[in-house]
């Protein structure tokens, strides 16, 4: 289950963009807390506090804005694709005993046996959707693959799931399996056309179109 | 054969400039491992297919390799020894249009170790400035 995890948050007045990359650029997270019908609340964060709760997988959180306070889920958080920082992330209000919609990452444990055997385990389903009251949601899922042959598969319905926790993902896909590693690869080495065909152009023209410029 | 579309709209395209970060194709959504590329340019469809060979020899048997991009770009070229003039030369090679941020290929059922060592093979045979990026972000 989640640990709750405290964070203080400050109010946020001025707003837009030239206001938030300036903040980003002192190390602060901009963020925002909405739900229960209340008025969305544009918050600051710092950057050192958010950053571990968010690659821990923690989704509920204590938060602490300006003495005020409320529990709530980090909903969505935004990462640069150069830094790897976070530059904005979003906290809904929520009740402990309300029951939410929320991704849980599914973690691998073990070794497949399937591997030894010149398999190659291929994680398909990284994370599931699941519905469980707000103090319930686990932080991640754990399968254990060590019991995986060579041809074997886990879908979805065989996960071990926590007491009170629902799965809103298709129980028949596919989450890790063992595969026979394919020796098939592209046969870019065939002969084929030195040209792709062009849409529209009947044979005759797209050669003489091709025809080469005359050296002067 | 390197990679080339097998129908095209028009036989020739003009250059253009790479501006801007990419947009899309900026998360790790099939493998474990990345190599996110730095810099705006052009890789060739030679180029995509050597780093394929060059992963591939590294992960065989062990992992699978993903390759995000495909080159959908014709570049003309002029005979050698040519003059100016007779208009636009004849389709050369094709390219992949790359900017900031673009995951170029992923790998999965690998280690760290042996990704960083596959992708640092592949990075040799690229034009471009590249590194390995993981699924989540990092403390």
């Amino acid at each position: 289950m989640s640990a709750d995890s405290k964070v203080s948050v400050k109010k946020r007045q001025k707003l837009g963009t030239a206001e938030t990359r300036r903040l980003r650029l002192s190390g602060l997270v901009p963020g925002i807390v909405y739900g229960h019908q209340q008025e969305p609340q544009p918050v600051v964060v710092d950057e050192t506090l958010i950053h571990p709760i968010v690659v821990s997988g923690h989704k509920v959180v204590d938060l602490d804005v300006e003495g005020v306070l409320e529990k709530a889920i980090i909903r969505d958080v935004q990462v640069d694709p150069f830094t790897r920082l976070i530059q904005h992330i979003d906290f809904m209000r929520v009740d402990p005993n309300e029951r939410v919609t929320v991704d849980v990452a599914i973690e691998l444990k073990g070794t497949a046996p399937g591997i030894l055997s010149g398999g190659m385990l291929e994680h398909q389903l990284h994370s599931i959707k699941v519905d469980c009251l707000a103090y319930q949601i686990p932080d991640s899922i754990v399968v254990k693959v060590s019991d995986l042959q060579l041809g074997g598969v886990i879908h979805v319905n065989e996960l071990e799931i926590p007491p009170g926790v629902h799965v809103q993902t298709q129980g028949e896909l596919i989450v890790v399996h063992v595969v026979k590693v394919s020796t098939r690869e592209l046969d870019l080495a065939a002969p084929g056309a030195a040209e792709p065909e062009v849409i529209g152009k009947k044979a005759g023209e797209a050669e003489a179109d091709a025809a080469p410029a005359k050296k002067k | 054969m390197a990679l080339m579309p097998k129908r095209v709209k028009h036989r020739k395209e003009q250059r253009g400039r790479v501006k801007g970060n990419a947009t899309r194709g900026i998360q790790v959504s099939f493998g474990d491992w990345g190599l996110q590329v730095l810099e705006p340019g052009h890789i060739r469809g030679t180029t995509i297919e050597a780093c394929r060979i060059a992963a591939t020899q590294y992960v065989r048997g062990e992992g699978k390799l993903y390759i995000r991009i495909f080159p959908n770009k014709p570049v003309t070229a002029r005979p050698l020894e040519t003059r100016m003039g007779t208009g636009k030369g004849e389709p050369d090679h094709w390219v992949a249009v790359v900017r900031p941020g673009k995951i170029l290929f992923e790998l999965a059922g690998v280690s760290e170790e042996a990704a960083r060592e596959c992708f640092a093979r592949v990075a040799y045979k690229l034009p471009l400035k590249v590194r390995l990026v993981g699924r989540t972000i990092k403390v």
